[in-house]
């Protein structure tokens, strides 16, 4: 889902750097409110995390194997505003350590994945946990959002690639998201499955949870 | 434990490693600019543009295989998104093809499309490559942060190369750990050791953080990193860049 360099048009890629950059503004002013100085060696430290857990490859249906995205666990462990900024700085060490994604397509996949994956997937998380209650809406919540996360974050790519004019709309979105769709049901099961160990050995790391 | 490397060949000594990141960075962005605003009817462009980029190469001594294999990253989602482009685009049809009632036409329109994404996008990314390989990690974060890219990410980033071998060390352990151990079980018994397995590293991962914190409170962090170790730009450094430059603009101007 990390679209490389020469796949987007001029406007697509500006604009999608200028959200991006300006949703991360927001973001930092927040964590930097809740976190203070202990923000920068927390956030390096988690966003080696999720760079991490992102090798550990699970096998999904047919006998291919996916990773770990992460944004809605990164959200819902740490916030939509930390987590977004987490999984800004693990895509952009992916794209200029690995290639993967390119340099001025980084703020299209930031937008796609940090800024709608990430914070919506959050806010999705808390609807659905307030709504079912107790620790199986948490659980329910992360896996619905994870899942969701992911079909959203790959059709926004595919939007953006049909704005370019590189895929047409028709073909691009159900395949993105029919694949996508697929990859996501491991990362709900993962992300659900660890949000539900946090909560059992310690509940007070998960971001928002006394609160319930 | 085995790892890949982040700056495998940020040592070596070359006109490239030379190079001043922060005119290294603007040099190699708008190499990537002056490629992707490329007609994508211009093949012989294209053509001098993978030369200059070779002869970086050459020139950068970085092994041919490193370019080689990093590059091909991009191949899984070209194979996803943009093989079907030929197929789909409308316009003048360059041939037919029928498998039992399976009827595909690639037209031409289709396939400068592809062409034009599929080449910009290697380019780029020997781009990025090269940049990057040539750069000590540590030096690059500084540059940024020279540039005026908000150091709150610059931080963060060192931070995250401090401690992405030591976490990915401890995952890989639990994983050796786990395989040596469990034999047989369902597809559900190993996810769920999977998960549990992420589970206990955050939960390690957000302790170390919370102890290197108090350790940099010990000595003295006031919320900004200070390093004495500075950037400077040489004439060397202006002559390397100008160079590019002027190689990239005239090819722009005498091949289109």
């Amino acid at each position: 889902m990390h679209i490389p360099d020469g796949f987007l048009s001029t406007n697509t890629w500006v604009a999608t750097w200028v959200f991006s950059a300006g949703g991360l503004g927001f973001c930092i002013k927040k964590t930097k409110e809740i976190l203070k100085d202990k923000m920068v060696p927390l956030m390096g430290v988690m966003s080696a995390f999720i760079f991490a857990a992102q090798m550990l490859n699970f096998p999904v249906i047919g006998g291919t194997s996916g990773h770990l995205l992460g944004g809605v666990l990164a959200a819902a462990l740490l916030g939509p505003w930390a987590g977004a900024i987490v999984i800004a700085c693990v895509l952009a060490v992916q794209c200029l350590i690995f290639q993967d994604g390119g340099l001025t397509a980084l703020g299209a996949n930031i937008f796609n994945m940090s800024i709608i994956g990430t914070i919506g997937g959050y806010f999705v998380y808390r609807l659905i946990a307030k709504a079912v209650g107790g620790d199986k809406g948490v659980m329910a919540g992360v896996a619905i959002a994870a899942w969701l996360s992911v079909v959203i974050a790959s059709s926004a790519c595919a939007i953006e690639l049909a704005l370019s004019g590189t895929s047409p709309l028709q073909v691009a979105l159900p395949a993105m998201a029919g694949v996508h769709a697929l990859i996501g049901i491991g990362e709900a099961i993962i992300s659900c499955l660890v949000i539900g160990f946090v909560i059992k050995a310690r509940p007070d790391l998960v971001y928002n949870y006394e609160e319930e | 434990m085995h790892h890949f490397y982040i700056d495998e060949y940020s040592e070596l000594k070359s006109p490239l490693h030379r190079f001043d990141p922060r005119v290294k960075i603007i040099t190699f962005f708008s190499f990537i600019l002056f490629v992707i605003f490329t007609s994508p009817h211009s093949y012989f462009t294209f053509l001098l543009y993978g030369c200059v980029l070779c002869a970086l190469i050459g020139l950068s001594r970085i092994p041919w295989r490193f370019v080689l294999v990093h590059s091909l990253v991009i191949i899984p989602f070209v194979l996803m998104v943009a093989v079907f482009i030929p197929f789909l685009k409308k316009g003048q049809i360059a041939g037919a093809y029928s498998f039992g009632s399976i009827n595909l036409t690639i037209t031409y329109d289709g396939i400068a499309v592809f062409w034009n994404i599929l080449v910009k996008s290697y380019l780029s990314i020997v781009c990025v490559i090269l940049m990057m390989a040539s750069t000590k990690f540590t030096h690059f974060l500084r540059a940024l942060e020279n540039m005026r890219i908000p150091n709150i990410f610059t931080m963060i980033l060192s931070f995250m190369y401090r401690y992405v071998f030591v976490i990915a060390d401890e995952l890989m352990e639990m994983r050796q750990a786990k395989e040596a151990r469990s034999i047989g079980g369902t597809k559900w018994f190993h996810t769920k050791v999977l998960a549990n397995m992420l589970g206990v590293l955050f939960i390690r991962a957000y302790e170390k953080g919370e102890s290197v914190y108090l350790a940099m409170c010990a000595r003295g962090f006031q919320g900004a990193i200070k390093t004495i170790d500075r950037l400077k730009i040489s004439g060397f450094d202006i002559m390397f860049s100008c160079i590019i430059f002027a190689v990239l603009i005239s090819i722009k101007i005498f091949a289109g």
